[in-house]
This record gives C-alpha cells, structure tokens and sequence, in this order.
C-alpha cells in the first residue's frame, strides 16, 4: 500500500493570483524516506501541509484533486484524525513546543487526544528520539538540537505512519544533524515509518535518503531513487540545488573527460574512492606562508564568566580565556552548539561584562569606553536578523545609527550602502518581511554603517539555502575592502574554508585549535574530539591520498589529475 | 563615597537587565518545584487561599491578623520566592500604606495614627503574602489543574502555563530588541545630573519604541505556534470531557496536605484564643 497518493492536486493561497501547486499527481510507498528538494518557493512546504490536512481544513484557499494519505481522503477528515497519521516537524520548531517540560511536551499530543497511557506514550517517544533521562528538564535547557529532537518526539508520540520533517537541520552543528537523521533512519529501518524530509544538504540526502522528489514552480519534475536523483546534477542545479561534492567533483572530471561517461558519478566519500581510483595527487607548487600579524585589535586576559541559572549553581562559560585578534585577520570561530561562540561575541561588544579579566579593543579595556565610541569601533551582526530590524523601513533601519549621531551625509551613505548590497529597490520595506537572503543583506548593511574596525558576524549563513549562502558568501568575499576585522561565528565548514584565514575551535569555553585552516582541519584528533566536520571534498581528498588538503571543488580538480 | 557615587551612577537598564528580569521570572514560575509548598495539591491550596485571601478583609482583631500575618509569612519562606516578586511585595504594601504613615506625620498627625495603619498593612500584607505563596509557590501547571478542577474553564488554564513558557522567549526577544538600540543608538552624554534625567527619558523611550519590533516578532513566531497547537489536538481536548477527566486524575491530597492544613488551622485557632483572652 502507498503511504501518500495525490491525484491531479492543485492548491491556490487565499489572496494569492497564481497556485502554488500545480497539478501534482505522486505516490509515496510504505516506508519510503523521502527527500523533496526544490528552489525556494516552489511548494514543498505547501505541499507538506496538504499531507497532514492543515491545507484545506486550517488554512483555506482553492484546492482541487485529491489527497489520499494512510487511505484516508484528506479534505473529507479532520485535522485531529489526520495528525495521528501525519507526524509534522516545522523549520521553527522552537515555536511548535507549547509545554514547560520535556515529558509534558512529548505528552502533550497524546493527552489531547485522551489516551489514558498519554505518559508512556510520551516516554516511549522521548526514548525513540533519543532523550531518554531528560524527562523532568524544562525545554529551555535543552540545546538547539536537543529541542528538535523534542519537537519530533511529539510528533512521534501519537505513532503516526508518516512523519514529515522541514529543513531539520538547518539550524545545527554537524553532530546534532547526525543525530537527527540517526534518529530518522532508526524511525523508518525499525519501525516502518515513512519519512519525508524538506532537505537541501545534499551530503545527507545521498547518506539516508531512498527517494529525491525534486519540485519546481510547484509541480513535480521527477521523483526518483536517491542514486540517480543526484546524477541530474545539471538539473539539479538549475534548481539551485547543488548535489554532494564528490558528485560535483566527478561531474566536472566527467566533463573534462578524466571520468568515463558510462559509469554513474559517486555521492558519497565511500563510492567517490573507487570512482577516482586512478586519480593521482600533484601536490602544490609553492607552499603559502603566513604574513606576519597586525597590531591587536581585540585581546582577553584572563577572562572568565558565569551565567545566572534558574536552579543551582551559575554556569561556566569562560574560565581563564586569553585570546588575541589582529587587525586584517578573517577569522571563523567554530564549536558545537552551546560552546561559547556567541558569548565571546557578546563580550566583544561589551553587552556582558567578564566576572573576572579583561577585554580590550584597540588597547582600551571595553568597560572604560564610552558606547557611542564603542559601536563605531566594533559592530554585532545578530543570527536572527529580525532582531536587528527596530525600524519600520530597512531604510530607516539603514539609517538609524548614522542619523541619531548626526553623521555628516547620513543620507547619501545610506543610498551608497543600499545600493552596495541592492536593497535600493526593497528599501521601504519592513525588513521582517524579506525574504531570507535580503534579510541577511539587510542586516549586514546595517553592521557596516559606522564603519566599524572590527565586524563581527553570528552565524551569517544559518537557515539559508544553498544558493542563498553562496550569495552571502559572495558579498562577505565583497566585503573585504571595507571591514579589516571580520570574525565570523559559524557552523559552515564551507565558509570557513573559503573564507577565514584563522580558525578559532572553541570546546567549553576553552580554545582547543587555533590557526590556520591547513593546521586546524589536518590535525584529526582534535577535529574528532570537537565534532568538526570538514567539508565533503576535504574528507574525499584525503582518503584518495593522506598529503591532499583541498577546500573546494576547483582545488580538489586542480590537486587530483589522471595518473 | 566613591564606590557608593559608582554604584548610583551604574543605570536601571544595567542594574535591572532583561536577563535579570527573565531569571527571576523562571526562578519564581520554576526554579521552586522541590520545596514544601510545591508538593501539595493545588486544591488544597487554593481553598486555603480562599481563606487567607478573604477572612483577612473583614477582621480588625490584630492579634488574628498578626497570627495570620506570620502564618503566611512563614509559607512565603517555604516557598522560597524569588528576590523581586519580594521586593515587589514590600514596594506595594509601602505604596498601599507606608505613605500614609508619612503623610499622617507631615500634616501634624502623631503616633497614635500607627495602631489604624498597623491594622491595614497587617491585611495587605497578609493578602499579599499569601497570594505570592499560592501563585509562585505552586509552579503554573499545578496550578492550573486545581483551577480547572474547580471549574475554571481549559482555556483559561492552559492560557495561565502557555503565558509561562512564553514568557521567557518574550523577554529575551524583547532583550534583544533592546540591545539592538544600545549597540546603533547614540544615548545622551549621563555625567551630570541632567544628563542623568535626559538619559532616563532617553532609556523609557527606548523601551517603548522596543515594543513595536517586539510584538511583530512575537506575530511572526506565532504562526507557526497556532498551526503546531491545532495539529496537537488543542481544539480537539477543549470540547473533550475525557481529556479533563485525565488530566485531573493526576491530583492528589496526601498526608502533607493534612499537616499544612492542620498547621494553619492551628494557628488560626491559637490567635482567635489570644484575641479573645486579651
């Protein structure tokens, strides 16, 4: 039996002049684990939401065809009947968690829908997703990761057969996404779930995935075995969608000629070391060496700090911390979730003050400066850019800074920066409603406006697609000649390796790496021991050869050449 | 001298942070489930609450009310409340009376004003005292349950847990907000007094203009929060007797129960006895 059947359907938004889906007809089998990419927009989250019945039931609009999912016809039953068939797991998860504590939250469901063993449901659910033991915490102590697998234990608790996760792990580090789809693929392996997952890590898609169904402009292109989905690499791209790395690699040999044509390209590091078998490493020319530092900019002494807790003991972030920056320096700070990244950046701007030790900037301890001067000096860049929009306008937004410290030609400046980052067209706009990319624009146009010495980015690229981070990559690179000191907290192993020429790995509050990104990335057991995942391309080259330290696609091309 | 013209000098906000604030709202909500008071049943309280919550009112004995006011001082300690709602406490019982005393002074009036205002802040601050006992002691979710066992209708406890769980998402967005205007905004120069005053204004101001990024954020994160509630059955329990019926089924009295409320009779009794012997 199949777990979806959709038939003919197309779905109009109240309001909106076109629909959003088109005409769709898909089936999805029992036990599939299902990838759905596509550009955004093109109606994947839509389409989600027809599968658990909030389209029609929820939210209106004109929906013709027919949805049939676990045999039940989704327009003539409820939303409640249909959730117990349909788990769902929104992009914001943080938003869908509505109890104190971790339990009442997994229970939640199963309570409201009057099962007298609600409790053993909600604990079996918690075990599944691996949170076993953290029954009594209350969710905020729970990381980001932590509180996704939370979200979809309520989701699980109601066993339903089909579980549908958005961009699950857009917002974490290497080690919780692992998690995640560890968790997932235990899900659909052992206990017969289907899964469908809104995805556009590729390199997760080729590890866990059965099936891609790749949309676009709201129809479905083609719904195809993961293996040969990823082939499709011209297609995929044009989608914005841009397959694992090793398929790229092999794609581009392919085209040059290195690689036969007759044989499927690898999507995995595994299937990569036999396809690129009779590759050989040339290793660079000349080696680069480090130009000397710059004067510090900022430096710790001996820092140390604590944070309040609702309960027991204040936490420990930083004991001891001694760190310097240079001027000139491009740095990427890494670590897991909760090791104390945005902390140091929020010490930075003097928003919290060390319990012990000092931080100074350009030689001044932060305490003694006085904040006018301190924000022309250095600049925060939040994760969540809607926290940065205070005005009505990005414009206005834009602005804000230069016009209440009376900065000669604030206006001009303001249409210099809203060109420089092509806002000009949007520049009336509330900046919540922007999309994603603009958004981040936005936000980084606001970092710049004092012309600060010192930028400091939180997460630039988290929750963004792939096209949309490489846009922002573009405009960082962009960036170089008008910010000197740029530190950027991140996640992204692909910007980090593109882009800093110092790497920070922070691990509970200590600095356990610092470098180069040849010394940080070649160095295993530190990398291992921090849950650091270099890019796909670095971990494929050096299994072709131990010597190959390559960052990017056209690095991989240039070092690896037929022997 | 000096340290002491330091610390005035440091401002509301920094003294005052959202971090603070959001701290002791957690602690007083959650930070408190393993004490004495947490561990009884809500109805129990509540009942118990009716009474020290209203008797006070129409009783001038002060030998009952002092009774009384001890009585509930000593569950607020059990309770162990947090800092602030404390303070809050004293602010509001000053604000209620405390003044009067001084007014009473000023405008000629003597000492034989203080047996009146003794009897008044004795009420308020029993009240008081004892409202702070049942709505931190208890932590929301109990608390909730023995008001919908008497009757309150599910949406107005479920309203009461969910306000709880928000509540800290709020501030810290509204934290945030704040320091997006500390790190872009140009705050007037605070040396001297006037500066000091300008600077207050300016603060206030801020906090206001805060409000309006803030609640549109709050709207953008609740869309996803209102689809998540219907797909979890929220509307479906509303109308469901069943899912009350479980839900109440978790409530207790245990033999703690009897003690407190043995206690409390106790030394309503004992202060009845000395009024009526004086």
């Amino acid at each position: 039996m199949n777990a979806v059947e959709i038939d003919g359907l197309t779905y109009t938004y109240p309001g909106a002049a076109q629909p959003t889906l088109r005409n769709i007809s898909l089936q999805i089998e029992q036990g599939d684990f299902l990838a759905v990419v596509g550009n955004n927009g093109c109606g994947k989250s839509t389409l989600c939401k027809v599968l658990n019945g909030l389209i029609p039931h929820f939210i209106t609009g004109e929906m013709e065809g027919k949805a049939v999912v676990g045999g039940l016809d989704t327009r003539k039953s409820e939303v409640a009947v249909l959730a117990r068939k349909v788990g769902y797991v929104y992009q914001d998860f943080e938003n869908q968690i509505v109890r104190p504590t971790v339990l009442d939250d997994a229970s939640y469901s199963c309570l409201n829908y009057a099962f007298p063993d609600y409790l053993d449901r909600g604990r079996d659910a918690l075990e599944l997703c691996g949170l076993k033991g953290r029954e009594e915490d209350y969710v905020w102590q729970l990381s980001g990761g932590q509180t996704h697998l939370l979200a979809l234990a309520g989701a699980v608790s109601l066993q339903p057969d089909i579980l549908i996760l958005d961009e699950p792990i857009a917002q974490l580090d290497p080690m919780h996404a692992d998690r995640i789809y560890e968790v997932l693929r235990n899900l659909n392996e052992n206990h017969g779930k289907t899964i469908v997952v809104i995805e556009h890590h590729t390199e997760y898609i080729a590890d866990y995935c059965k099936h891609v169904l790749l949309m676009k402009d709201g129809r479905v292109r083609w719904m195809l075995p993961t293996d040969e989905a990823l082939q499709r690499v011209g297609e995929l791209e044009e989608c914005n969608i841009f397959p694992p790395q090793v398929t790229q690699a092999a794609y581009a040999l392919r085209e040059r000629g290195a690689l036969p044509v007759d044989i499927p390209l690898p999507t995995t590091v595994e299937g990569g070391r036999a396809a690129f078998a009779n590759l050989a490493y040339v290793p660079p020319a000349s080696q680069y060496t480090d130009p000397a530092p710059g004067e510090t900019t900022v430096s710790f002494r001996d820092v140390s700090l604590a944070y309040r807790s609702v309960k027991g003991e204040p936490r420990t972030v930083f004991e001891g911390l001694d760190l310097d920056i240079h001027k000139g320096e491009r740095i990427a700070l890494i670590g897991s979730n909760g090791a104390g990244k945005s902390t140091l950046m929020k010490l930075m701007v003097g928003l919290l003050k060390p319990n012990a030790g000092t931080v100074s900037l350009l030689g001044e301890a932060i305490g003694e400066k006085r904040a006018e001067d301190l924000s022309r000096q250095i600049s925060l860049v939040y994760q969540n850019p809607e926290e940065m929009f205070i005005k009505d306008s990005i414009r206005g937004d834009i602005a804000y800074a230069m016009e209440v410290r009376g900065i000669p030609d604030w206006q001009m400046r303001t249409d210099a920066l809203l060109s420089r980052f092509r806002l000009t067209e949007l520049q009336n706009r509330d900046g919540r409603l922007l999309s994603g990319g603009q958004m981040r624009r936005a936000s980084l146009a606001i970092g710049i406006a004092l012309d600060p010495e010192v930028l400091l980015l939180d997460e630039p690229t988290a929750n963004l697609d792939i096209a949309t981070r490489r846009e922002i990559m573009a405009v960082l690179t962009d960036m170089k000649d008008i910010v000197q000191t740029v530190v950027i907290a991140t996640h992204d192993m692909q910007l980090v390796c593109q882009w800093a020429d110092r790497i920070v790995v922070l691990q509970d509050g200590k600095v356990v790496a610092d470098g180069p990104r040849d010394q940080v990335f070649s160095d295993r057991k530190t990398t291992q021991q921090v849950g650091i995942r270099p890019p796909e391309i670095f971990t494929m080259a050096r299994a072709l050869d131990e010597r190959a330290l390559c960052y990017t696609i056209e690095e991989f091309l240039d070092r690896f050449q037929e022997g | 001298m000096n340290r002491l013209s330091k610390k005035l000098s440091e401002n509301i906000l920094d003294k005052f942070s959202m971090d603070f604030l959001r701290n002791q709202v957690l602690k007083n909500a959650y930070g408190n489930d393993d004490t004495i008071i947490a561990g009884l049943d809500p109805r129990i309280l509540l009942a118990w609450y009716l009474f020290f919550g209203l008797v006070p009112w129409f009783v001038n004995d002060i030998p009952f009310l002092m009774g009384c006011f001890l009585l509930v001082m000593v569950t607020t300690l059990l309770a162990r409340v947090a800092g602030l709602v404390l303070f809050l406490f004293a602010l509001g019982v000053f604000t209620q009376t405390g003044y009067l005393f001084l007014a009473t002074l000023l405008f000629g009036g003597d000492a034989s004003a203080v047996a009146p205002l003794l009897i008044l802040t004795l009420k308020v601050a029993t009240i008081s005292l004892a409202s702070v006992t049942v709505f931190s002691g208890l932590d929301p979710d109990k608390l909730s349950n023995g008001l919908m066992w008497y009757g309150c209708p599910e949406r107005l406890s479920f309203s009461i847990s969910y306000a709880y769980r928000m509540l800290p998402m709020l501030m810290e967005e509204f934290q945030n907000v704040l320091l997006s205007y500390r790190l872009r905004g140009n705050p007037p120069a605070h040396k001297t007094l006037g500066g000091k005053i300008k600077y207050l204004i300016y603060q206030v101001k801020i906090i206001m203009q805060s409000f309006y990024p803030l609640m549109l954020n709050t709207a953008k994160r609740s869309r996803t929060t209102v689809e998540a509630l219907e797909l979890r059955g929220y509307r479906y329990a509303a109308v469901n007797q069943s899912v009350k019926k479980i839900k109440l089924a978790a409530l207790k009295v245990s033999c703690n129960d009897g003690i407190f409320l043995a206690v409390s009779l106790l030394v309503v009794a004992v202060s009845v006895l000395i009024s009526t012997l004086l």
